[in-house]
């Protein structure tokens, strides 16, 4: 007995009892339906999270920090000049998988223009510095080595700043204008996105569909009970760092030259990750001669705060698989119990199948097959019910991160269904081809 | 060579705690071509007679060969394999599957010899054809009357060709007249060279045959031509 027979059998089988196919299916499509969400919702987060990091700079972030040098060494203090730009230049002579590296001095200031003035952090930098943060410009340009070498007045501005200084002024026409920081003039030579977590972007694009005017801007400005994690980048203002320095600095330290005096922040990227922890190796090694060996500094990686986040996404994932994948085994007993009921209808049928020749892996493929079809045609309907349950859920529930279907998920959810198909069809099958023929010509 | 031989063939059930001799030392030998009937009252043994020449059980002790197989010990696959392959049944309640059609019901034991899908329909259709149901081939047994019933199961029992041909009671769910229309397509088949064995409890319908066994207490009792 071919299995196209055996097919064939199934499904006239399931459509001559529609109601009772339907039932025992419904335990697959739920379980299926909810798997497929589950996967599609976890994805969403996934996908959420992982553009997360990429805005946050990535795992080739790493930033040198000081340290506290221990008592023992304490008398050697003084021998480690501490995070210079020599650190940022020896680190970019010497290490070739540091493909950027960024030291920033930062200085308290007042930034004003003719519409509105706010207190800022006022960082200088390096050009490097838009590669090992991540910006992206709206318009404009970001700090160039031109800038850095002359000590321009050159300033670049975040879309907070931007706000506070000339609201809802296109970042275009901003370019060119002049602020000031601490009354010193500047000019805005570019402008920075608007960075937004993916979130919520899609909020605002919900929003914008349901009204066509209101809720396209973003919400601007502190916002109290959420974290916003692009506050700072959105409040940038940046600087060419030998400008800051000679303008607001060399005052302060008047012995040093922007060559040794201390930077606030000193941050590279690795330019290949398969390296990574060799690249740090390195740059210790380079470190620890510009320090003269005084260990008074420390690399700060996101590996770490990378892998929680990771852990966190596959803890949901298997939370959510695991109760789908429960109710998908509730699913398999419902077509055991439902399989099993029907065998016992059907014993006559088998013995006149039997008596007319077939053997007993014959009546175990036959009942096999069904139970598979009724799990199949159950996994296909689940997975419809499972892309409309989506969109329930994104129409409900429109804050998270938007749920992704993937094919995998698809593929998975019914491979899944096709196995619970055959666990939940091999024991009424077993029983049913072990029948005798004599019996179950006999039973009525 | 005999197409059927049983010799001392001894076959007991236990229930409980009892142990039933249901056949205690038959011997028998069928030639091709014979017309045979065993009778018996019920109880006698001979419906136990039945399964063992049905193939579908095997004797608890003694010699068992149907068409040349010895099938003393055989395995359920084995005695599968000579129903499906030569031998045909023709059950007192018909035995057909309610929801297939005619062709369907008839093409049955040829799914299970593994021929393919047109070769099937066409022998269907031609054996349908043969006991008369050439006009009811889509029909499902719930349309078709007693007698329309027995003929689609005489079909299916022809279908794959058998060497043997048995009839369990094949009248016994029919009027007179039908039953006695079924019992001439037996006396056709077997005048156009089929063996054919009846069982049955009716003398009428063992008085058709050419030669009568009669069981009782799982013995034969005594063997005659009517």
């Amino acid at each position: 007995m071919n299995l196209l027979i055996c097919l064939e059998t199934a499904l006239r089988e399931i459509a001559a009892h529609k109601f009772r196919s339907i039932l025992s299916m419904l335990g697959i499509v739920m379980g299926v339906s909810s798997l497929i969400a589950m996967m599609a919702l976890t994805a969403g987060i996934e996908k959420g999270t992982r553009a997360f990091m990429q805005q946050i700079g990535g795992l080739e972030f790493v930033s040198i920090q000081n340290k506290e040098i221990s008592n023992a060494l304490f008398e050697f203090w003084n021998l480690s000049p501490g995070r210079t730009l020599m650190d940022a230049r020896a680190i970019l002579a010497a290490v070739p998988n540091v493909s950027q590296v960024s030291p920033e001095m930062t200085h308290g200031a007042l930034v004003a223009s003719e519409f509105g003035s706010d207190r800022k952090g006022v960082r200088g930098v390096w050009p490097d510095h838009y590669v090992v943060a991540r910006h992206e410009l709206a318009a404009g340009r970001f700090i160039t080595d031109l800038d850095v070498d002359q000590a321009t007045r050159s300033v670049v501005i975040g879309d907070e700043i931007v706000w506070k200084l000339w609201p809802a002024l296109p970042p275009k026409e901003i370019l060119g204008r002049t602020m000031t920081i601490n009354q010193s003039p500047f000019m805005v030579v570019g402008v920075l996105v608007r960075y937004e977590r993916e979130q919520d972007k899609r909020i605002r694009t919900i929003l914008a569909a349901q009204n066509k005017t209101r809720g396209v801007e973003p919400v601007r400005g502190r916002q109290s009970g959420r974290w916003d994690p692009f506050r700072g980048k959105n409040e940038s203002v940046f600087i060419p760092l030998s400008t800051l320095f000679y303008e607001f600095k060399s005052g302060l330290f008047p012995a040093d030259s922007v060559e040794t005096v201390k930077l606030e922040t000193l941050t590279f990227r690795v330019a290949d990750l398969d390296f990574f922890q060799e690249t740090l190796a390195q740059v210790r090694r380079v470190l620890d001669v510009t320090h003269r060996g005084v260990d008074d500094y420390d690399l700060e990686t996101r590996e770490e705060w990378f892998d929680r986040m990771e852990q966190s996404i596959s803890a949901t994932r298997l939370s959510g698989g695991l109760i789908a994948v429960i109710s998908l085994v509730v699913g398999a007993i419902g077509i055991t119990n439902i399989m099993l009921a029907s065998i016992t209808e059907r014993v006559r049928e088998i013995g006149i199948r039997l008596a007319v020749g077939a053997k007993g892996r014959d009546i175990f493929l036959q009942i096999l097959v069904e139970s598979i079809s009724v799990a199949f045609i159950g996994g296909i309907l689940g997975v419809a019910a499972g892309a409309v349950l989506i969109q329930v859920l994104i129409v409900v529930a429109p804050t998270e991160n938007v749920p992704v279907m993937t094919w995998g998920s698809v593929l998975f959810s019914v491979a899944f269904a096709i196995l619970a198909g055959i666990v939940s069809g091999i024991y009424p099958a077993m029983r049913a081809s072990k029948l005798d023929p004599i019996e179950a010509l006999r039973y009525e | 060579m005999s197409l059927v031989l049983l010799e001392d063939v001894k076959k007991s059930y236990r229930i409980g705690d009892q142990e039933i001799r249901a056949l205690d030392g038959v011997s028998l030998r069928i030639e091709e071509g014979e017309f045979l009937a065993i009778i018996g009252p019920s109880g006698s043994g001979k419906s136990t007679l039945m399964h063992l020449l049905g193939c579908l059980d095997t004797p608890s002790s003694g010699r068992m060969e149907i068409c040349g197989r010895d099938l003393s010990s055989a395995t359920a696959d084995m005695l599968a394999d000579v129903r499906n392959r030569e031998l045909g049944f023709v059950f007192q309640s018909f035995n057909l599957l309610p929801k297939l059609d005619v062709v369907r019901n008839i093409e049955l034991p040829l799914i299970y010899s593994g021929i393919s899908k047109n070769e099937r329909r066409a022998r269907a259709v031609e054996v349908a054809k043969s006991v008369g149901l050439g006009d009811r081939l889509g029909n499902r047994p719930t349309q078709l009357s007693g007698g329309q019933c027995q003929r689609v199961a005489i079909g299916r029992a022809l279908v794959n060709r058998p060497r043997i041909l048995f009839g369990d009671e094949p009248t016994g769910n029919l009027d007179s007249t039908t039953g006695e229309m079924i019992l001439e397509m037996f006396r056709q088949l077997n005048r156009e060279g089929k063996t054919v064995v009846l069982v049955t409890h009716d003398p009428d319908v063992a008085a058709i045959t050419k030669r009568v066994i009669e069981i009782r207490d799982g013995r034969i009792r005594r063997e005659y031509a009517p």
